[in-house]
């Protein structure tokens, strides 16, 4: 009985912390569809009626969908780059004994610590050396050298593919980059999709780097033109919009995080049936 | 081997076809522009990068009127900086026309990211802008560099019918003498308070008249008496209940502009009276229903605050004027210039002079911001007679060409953000109790100093 | 031993290495070690904004030992962090537990694990946004929250200022930190637990261990390298604390002296218009650099002693 009491009271405590951050998502519903006065004067979980007039309002500053397009541009490629490439690398890195290996390791872990912001002169400077302002390319390939991924992509593979296995592969003929994509990907999909999931999250919300490197309106990016709400004189009044505009920007993430963390647990389940 | 050919045929076939596409998609494209672009020599489009939305209507208002084609970037105004300077530092041609508020303006001006206005012809037009907008476009060297399509100097904006009752007049000139230094206003504060009403809404109305002399003078900080002054009603009015406690552009700020507002007092504020409980709606409503509810009688801001105040001030339309404070004093303002290294410089100049110096613009956007003040004098003497009828039908664009004129521009440097931020936090945390005095102010000195070690500090 | 022959085929494997690793080396060489070496060249400058760069030698980063408030942001930072990783962390390994947990078999992982990943969707522009208003000191929700269940227990709740006073303004961050983060750390643990194939706990289980033993002799020493993972990156990533600070907080305010980390400061002097000195912020960018360089070698050392 002491087990299941125990047992309820986990479940409680987990349900509790869902709740809490279940609680900014229920606020942004509630308060896309409140006019600016009714959310500056008080707080309710009980829906109102302005949605329409929010949505009309957000869409004379900007067409979110354009953006959230641009987004996808942005987020997709960079995500699928920042996944595959490092994964590469990190099974190159794990693997691999060759002149240089620990060189490039101890700069991945160098180059972990260094802040990021302040390259920010000599990155933009580069773009413009290259003729790439204004372009997806400064967004989306340098995540091909995304330091911290190969980090915990090397470290995954360590400790969970089995040597032998490669071997294995080998004697049966194997070619090297058959085995990684045919054996050792199906290992370490789930750590992937985790990294995955968080590159996406993380470029979808990207703002400085794109602020700073797209300079037309029709390539602005969604966080990019939410800011721009934010430049309007009646921030009062379109408290509403803004939080329209967050609700709008956060289903798409969601959706990908959905979809990805299924990704996850079947690959597991299907790695569990082949084990 | 034939299907290689095949390709081969395929691909370059197709590389004809898409270069003479491209080819003729971009004479179309120039022939369309050509025939709408007055600008003849081929510059038909212009980049504005900004950080107020309202130079999408200016901008807008230029392409209808020209048929250049005018793409507005609006940026948060934030990140304006940074971007603008990551931009030009690194070498980006695109944007024609960049802006700049006040206190970014001499960064700007130093490091050359504004094109000199004088080699455009800009010296025509002395005297036609009010001087201190003028002037603080204006680069050390006293060259030409941005021209603002406003003025916004500040005033104190006042309840008509509530002066008539305490003080018996509501002239604004009367008025404004009961606003004439900080000992009268805080005079004029218990007065008010005597009699039911709570003269400011924050404790930070005065802010945009305090300070008679720069925070910075020949690289020394210069605290003048008027900044410790100002510190002292700042936190005579906090203490002692002078003012409704609202913080500035918070929502019971706004909504003090239209009426009453229950009373506060410091007790309350710091909850040490545990009777009234401000969260709840209605216990509020109830435990407050004893209690007398106030009315606020000022705001200080300055002349975009005509706009900020007829959308807020719901009932009370009608019943508000506009008089002088303290001292001179401005606040904002987006100074617009042509980016070093644009590549159209003559388009860029003919849309500055668009925006700022035609007076055609001008009476179009008195008309389209309904009571925005522009800066071209010819203008706001055009409607000195202007009656507005939110401020009791009082003219105010003579009375803010005359608040103008007493404008000291010198009193701007760039380093007034950093240094009035630290001023404003000692005394916050002074007023609150949170420091002494002595440590606020050394906290502020430190902060100076470790900021910029170029200004010599005395204490 | 393995034999000689081996040995060359082995290498012969190990050139592969090269190819594998080619493509980020070309990407890192280019858009990272070229703007990380141009800022280190900018430290030793006197450079402001735009025009000439002097090189002064060490001038900066003497500014930078001797700047008290470059040393109070580091102060504040590490505060924050440590609020910050205990609960985060705790939060995430406490959850971890009780999912791999082969007693009570925990139901609902991925609808628990997606949810408490929730917070990390939004960006922070926005959750600072909507924490400023829930914390609000007079008018916001979670004030009113307290004071409504206060008054349930007949007791008065003298509401705080979470956000505008000293003593609460740093741990409040840490507090909304932790709750953004924490899901981000549960599932990397939750994925290296998943990792670990389930032969093991088959064949300790068969051994009649329990489930103590098993989560001590099996869990936690497989999980080691993704925990030293995100300890590490967490700590990096801590110290270089930006945009929730940077949002909540006012300069004018009375608490942003307790809440500036070096990130605010470095940002103060390579971005702020006005206060723009890019050899001194690159200065400050090194400086943290070697502060986080010398927290992680210790932090390596210490895990691999572990290891020993």
């Amino acid at each position: 009985m002491g087990f299941r009491i125990k047992k309820g009271a986990l479940y409680l405590a987990l349900i509790i912390l869902a709740l809490a951050c279940l609680l900014p998502f229920m606020l942004m519903i509630v308060n896309a569809t409140r006019s600016g006065a009714e959310i500056s004067q008080s707080f309710t979980f009980i829906p109102s009626h302005y949605l329409k007039e929010n949505w009309d309002r957000l869409f004379n500053y900007f067409n979110v969908f354009l953006g959230m397009w641009n987004s996808v541009l942005v987020a997709v490629p960079a995500t699928l780059l920042g996944v595959y490439f490092p994964a590469l690398t990190a099974y190159g890195l794990a693997i691999y004994k060759f002149k240089g290996n620990k060189i490039i390791f101890g700069a991945i872990l160098v180059f972990m610590m260094i802040p990021g912001q302040l390259s920010l002169i000599g990155f933009y400077q580069l773009c413009t050396k290259l003729h790439l302002v204004n372009s997806y390319i400064p967004l989306t390939i340098p995540a091909i050298a995304a330091t911290g991924t190969v980090f915990f992509l090397r470290q995954y593979i360590i400790a969970s593919v089995p040597l032998s296995l490669i071997e294995a592969a080998r004697i049966d003929g194997a070619n090297e980059l058959y085995t990684f994509h045919r054996i050792i990907i199906p290992i370490i999909a789930p750590a992937m999709a985790t990294m995955g999931i968080m590159g996406f999250i993380g470029n979808w919300n990207n703002y400085l780097l794109p602020m700073i490197i797209l300079n037309k309106n029709d390539k602005f990016t969604l966080p990019v033109m939410m800011a721009t709400l934010r430049a309007s004189l009646d921030i009062q009044a379109n408290q509403g919009a803004i939080y329209l505009a967050v609700a709008l920007s956060v289903i798409p993430i969601l959706m990908v995080f959905t979809f990805f963390s299924r990704y996850i647990i079947s690959s597991i389940s299907a790695g569990a049936v082949k084990g | 081997m034939k299907l290689k050919k095949l390709m081969a045929i395929a691909l370059s076939g197709a590389m004809v076809l898409s270069m003479a596409a491209c080819g003729s998609s971009s004479e179309s494209g120039s022939a369309s522009n050509g025939e709408s672009a007055s600008a003849a020599n081929g510059e038909e489009s212009l980049v504005v990068w900004t950080l107020a939305s309202d130079l999408k209507d200016f901008g807008a208002r230029y392409q209808e009127k020209t048929g250049v084609n005018v793409e507005t970037v609006v940026i948060e105004p934030a990140d304006y900086p940074t971007k603008v300077q990551t931009a030009l530092m690194g070498g980006e041609t695109e944007p024609d026309i960049i802006v700049g508020e006040p206190q970014m303006l001499e960064d700007f001006y130093d490091n050359g990211f504004f094109a000199d206005l004088d080699e455009m012809g800009a010296k025509d037009y002395d005297g036609q802008i009010v001087d201190y907008v003028w002037k603080v476009g204006q680069d050390a060297e006293g060259i030409q560099r941005a021209i603002s399509y406003q003025i916004t100097p500040a005033g104190i904006y006042f309840r008509r019918d509530i002066a008539q009752e305490v003080f018996g007049t509501d002239d604004p000139e009367e008025i404004g003498k009961l606003f004439a230094d900080y000992d009268t206003i805080l005079e004029t504060a218990k007065t008010l308070k005597a009699a039911g009403y709570r003269i400011f809404a924050s404790d930070a109305e005065i802010n945009y008249f305090s300070g008679d002399s720069a925070w910075v003078v020949d690289n020394k900080l210069n605290v003048s008496d008027a900044r410790f002054d100002y510190m002292d009603l700042v936190i005579d009015l906090y203490q002692n209940d002078l003012t409704a406690y609202a913080n500035q552009w918070s929502t019971p700020w706004y909504q003090a502009m239209s009426g009453e507002v229950p009373i506060l007092t410091a007790e309350i504020q710091n909850y040490e009276d545990d009777s009234v409980n401000v969260w709840d709606a209605e216990a509020f409503e109830e435990a407050t229903a004893d209690l007398e509810k106030t009315t606020v009688f000022a705001f200080g801001l300055p002349s975009w605050g005509v706009l900020t105040m007829r959308d807020n001030v719901g009932d009370t339309s009608g019943k508000w004027g506009v008089c002088a404070g303290p001292a001179y004093g401005f606040g904002g303002g987006t100074y617009i210039g042509i980016s070093s290294l644009s590549e159209k410089k003559d388009l860029a100049w003919d849309f500055v002079k668009f925006c700022t110096l035609d007076e055609e613009t001008a009476d179009w956007w008195i008309d389209y911001s309904e009571g925005d003040t522009v800066s071209l004098i010819s203008a706001l003497e055009k409607h000195k007679d202007d009656a507005n009828e939110v401020y009791g039908g009082e003219n105010l664009y003579s009375f803010w060409l005359e608040q103008a004129k007493g404008i000291d521009y010198s009193k701007v440097t760039k380093y007034d953000k950093v240094i009035g931020d630290a001023w404003g936090a000692a005394i916050s945390s002074i007023k609150t109790g949170q420091a002494s005095r002595d440590e606020a102010l050394a906290t502020f000195y430190d902060t100076v100093e470790s900021t910029y070690p170029e200004i010599e500090v005395t204490r | 031993m393995k034999t000689n022959q081996a040995n060359k085929k082995l290498t012969r494997y190990n050139n592969w290495g090269y190819l594998f690793v080619a493509p980020f080396v070309i990407v890192f060489l280019i858009f990272s070690v070229y703007p990380v070496l141009r800022t280190l060249y900018l430290s030793f400058t006197d450079l402001k904004v735009m025009g000439d760069a002097h090189w002064i030698g060490l001038a900066n980063y003497k500014r930078v030992v001797t700047d008290k408030f470059f040393w109070i942001a580091l102060w504040n930072t590490v505060r924050i962090w440590v609020v910050n990783i205990v609960l985060q962390l705790g939060l995430a390994f406490l959850l971890m537990m009780v999912f791999s947990d082969v007693k009570y078999k925990m139901h609902g992982l991925p609808v628990f694990r997606v949810i408490y990943y929730l917070p990390n969707l939004i960006a922070a522009t926005s959750v600072a946004f909507l924490f400023k208003t829930l914390l609000d000191w007079r008018f916001g929700t979670f004030n009113q929250m307290l004071s409504t269940i206060f008054r349930l227990f007949g007791a008065h709740y003298n509401p705080i200022d979470w956000i505008g006073s000293t003593s609460t303004a740093g741990s409040t961050i840490a507090v909304i930190q932790a709750w953004m983060w924490f899901g981000n750390s549960f599932i990397m643990l939750m994925a290296a637990v998943q990792g670990i194939s389930k032969d093991y706990f088959e064949a300790a289980a068969l051994d009649g261990a329990g489930r103590w033993t098993i989560f001590g002799r099996i869990t936690l020493p497989l999980i080691k390298p993704i925990m030293m993972y995100v300890a590490i990156t967490s700590l990096i990533g801590g110290l270089q604390m930006f945009d929730l600070p940077f949002l909540m907080t006012e300069p004018a305010s009375a608490s942003y002296g307790s809440t500036q980390t070096v990130m605010m400061y470095l940002y103060k002097f390579g971005f702020t218009a006005g206060t723009i000195q890019t050899g001194y912020a690159s200065a400050i960018a090194y400086a943290l650099f070697l502060i986080i360089l010398t927290v992680s070698v210790i932090q390596i050392k210490l895990f691999n002693r572990g290891e020993d």
